[in-house]
């Protein structure tokens, strides 16, 4: 019998959207649910923006938490919540590195060449492409990557029964494989064009 | 087996979720088949890259940070800071447990005058959320209708009260002890402990959890501000006022809040546990300061209400010595692994609920502890071996199943070696891959 993992409801946790919701609706203190769901994979996103700079990465990472918390009006799609806060989080990696470049222009080429990114610039970083999952499948991975939770712990935080949580695991790695493939085939057509 | 079991299987064996049986059979599926190994290299691969990433970010916390700076914008100018309105997070999970009464906000701008002594019950609650705003710790004492060595989470209305102590400190991770007299929890910031104190066995999660064991209600309960702000956003809820002037002339306000827990009547676990109960909540809050000092919680049954939790003390932000969170252990204790089950199944994998029931009790009755221990998910003790040793198996019936849960329960009557009839539910859970534990019941 297979699982309709899809249409589950996300169990105790609440959506994005619901917090997002909360938030508009005069309870701002919900927003420490998304900042907890999302800050370790935003921090990761911006280690790779910020060319390994860690301690730039999580200032960067607050920056955008609350660049967005102040715009959180303007997100059309409260269940594309990462999505949104990476093209903040984008935009803020920008402005800092900039910022570092004027202040400390020597020292930034030293920092460059010491922690270049292993891949290239064209490749997509994960973190995107877990951005681009169904909420469902990126909750997945957020709980058992990035909070680090074993698979009974994500049954029972979302409750589910533990076999869900591995189906909807391996049909998260599967479509995670085909966006980062997809990407990387998009990515040597530009090359060859170019 | 073939491919498509194969990689049905993949995230179970790389998890390390198999039973021996089909970690075999996968094995030897993989050693035969190139497109397979390829698959699970590559599966794999991408969980390596996940778990370094997520280890790169571990200790990687801005949450106090942001919200901090979020609080501070959010401060009314001081003129208006007795009539800022309510707007907290938090949820009171005891009648929100099926979603049938959450809802969304439904106070809006409250005036809130202080003293209140003419305060509705909403007011009173709103003061009572921002009397209690950023504690840096929270010592309860509660006394709860339970089995004194059954899990944090049971209740049950016939119990004697027992004491059960919760400390907490917030923070990013939090660190917390709750406490009854046959176990006890920890969560040190690090890793979250379970000791049962007569089975002198202990379980370990190697991160801090606040639901692990039982104990997530009673994280809720330590979360004064989430639940009083939680019981504010209750819809189909009754909540009314009353006051009464204690022996020093303080008066005290008193607000009762009713809500359900969404199980259809009939089911079996309603009632049960606290996230599955009808409650009545009665909170005593002092006028002068608007904080919460007392808390009864009453089950309702057709049968009457009765009182099954009273907070009877609350320390707010007392500070709380660093032993409180951790946890000495016998040198001898039992280690259960949380992530590999001692009970197994192993060969029941296919039986019905009814068959696991008789194979466990057949077990028991004839002293095959070996068998025994497959469906028992703790260590087999003397005391078990001594309560079930020699039993018969009178009656067993058909199962059934609650709205609250996977369980499936198998209605016994065995015969004791002393001859004593003992009738009750056996509750059976299945692993992954359909072996069977007893997980209550006997």
């Amino acid at each position: 019998m297979s699982m309709q993992t899809d249409e589950f409801e996300l169990g105790a946790e609440k959506s994005d959207g619901e917090h997002v919701q909360h938030c508009r609706n005069g309870q701002p203190e919900d927003f420490r649910f998304l900042v907890r769901r999302y800050q370790g994979v935003l921090f990761s996103f911006l280690v790779s923006r910020l060319r390994g700079d860690q301690s730039l990465a999580e200032d960067a990472a607050q920056e955008s938490m609350l660049r967005a918390f102040t715009q959180l009006r303007k997100l059309k799609k409260p269940e594309s919540f990462q999505a949104w806060l990476f093209g903040i989080a984008g935009h803020v990696a920008h402005e800092f590195q900039r910022s570092a470049s004027r202040r400390q222009e020597l020292a930034e080429e030293d920092l460059m060449l010491a922690a270049e990114p292993s891949r290239s610039a064209e490749e997509l970083p994960l973190e995107e492409a877990i951005a681009a999952l169904p909420e469902i499948h990126r909750r997945m991975i957020l709980l058992r990557y990035y909070e680090g939770l074993s698979c009974q712990e994500v049954a029972g935080r979302l409750g589910m029964p533990l076999g869900t949580v591995t189906k909807t695991l391996s049909r998260a790695y599967a479509q995670l494989r085909q966006i980062l493939q997809n990407n990387n085939e998009e990515a040597a057509v530009e090359e060859k064009t170019i | 087996m073939n491919c498509i079991e194969c990689q049905e299987s993949l995230v179970d064996h790389q998890e390390g979720l198999l039973d021996v049986t089909k970690r075999n059979e996968v094995d030897e599926h993989l050693a035969g088949c190139p497109g397979c190994r390829a698959e699970y290299a590559a599966v794999g691969q991408l969980q390596l890259e996940l778990a370094a990433r997520g280890k790169a970010a571990a200790g990687v916390s801005v949450v106090n940070r942001v919200m901090s700076q979020i609080r501070a914008s959010q401060q009314p100018a001081p003129e208006e800071a007795e009539r800022h309105a309510l707007g907290r997070a938090g949820f009171w999970r005891w009648a929100m447990g099926f979603g049938a009464v959450a809802g969304a906000a439904i106070l809006g701008t409250l005036l809130l005058t202080s003293p209140a002594t003419k305060a509705t019950a909403a007011e009173v609650m709103s003061r009572g959320v921002q009397a209690v705003r950023q504690l840096a710790s929270v010592h309860l004492v509660c006394r709860v209708r339970t089995a004194p060595n059954d899990n944090f989470a049971q209740i049950d209305p016939k119990a004697a009260f027992v004491t059960v102590e919760l400390w907490k400190e917030f923070g990013d991770p939090p660190k917390w002890r709750v406490e009854k007299p046959g176990r006890v929890a920890v969560v040190d910031g690090q890793s979250t402990l379970l000791y049962l104190k007569n089975a002198n066995a202990a379980l370990k999660v190697p991160r801090p959890s606040v639901a692990a064991f039982d104990t997530g209600w009673l994280h809720e309960l330590a979360d004064i501000e989430g639940t009083l702000a939680s019981e504010l956003r209750l819809k189909q809820v009754k909540m009314n006022i009353t006051r009464e002037t204690d022996a020093s002339g303080a008066v005290k306000a008193l607000v009762t809040v009713e809500a359900k827990s969404g199980l259809p009547e009939g089911d079996y676990l309603k009632n049960v546990f606290f996230n599955t109960a009808d409650t009545r909540r009665l909170y005593r809050f002092d006028d002068r300061t608007g904080k919460l000092e007392a808390l009864r919680v009453y089950l309702c049954q057709p049968s009457g209400d009765v009182p099954i939790l009273e907070v009877e003390r609350i320390d707010y932000n007392a500070p709380i010595e660093a032993e409180v969170f951790q946890l000495a252990l016998p040198a001898n204790v039992n280690w259960i692994d949380p992530g590999k089950p001692q009970a197994n199944g192993s060969g029941y994998t296919a039986a019905t609920p009814e068959a696991a029931a008789r194979a466990f009790f057949e077990a028991c009755g004839r002293e095959d502890w070996a068998v025994a221990a497959k469906f028992w998910p703790l260590p087999l003790d003397d005391r078990f071996k001594q309560f079930l040793g020699g039993m018969e198996i009178v009656n067993l019936g058909q199962s059934f199943t609650s709205a609250a849960g996977p369980a499936k329960f198998v209605p016994y009557e065995i015969r004791m070696k002393n001859g004593a009839i003992r009738k009750h539910n056996l509750a059976l859970k299945q692993h992954q891959g359909g072996s069977w534990f007893v997980d209550g019941g006997l």
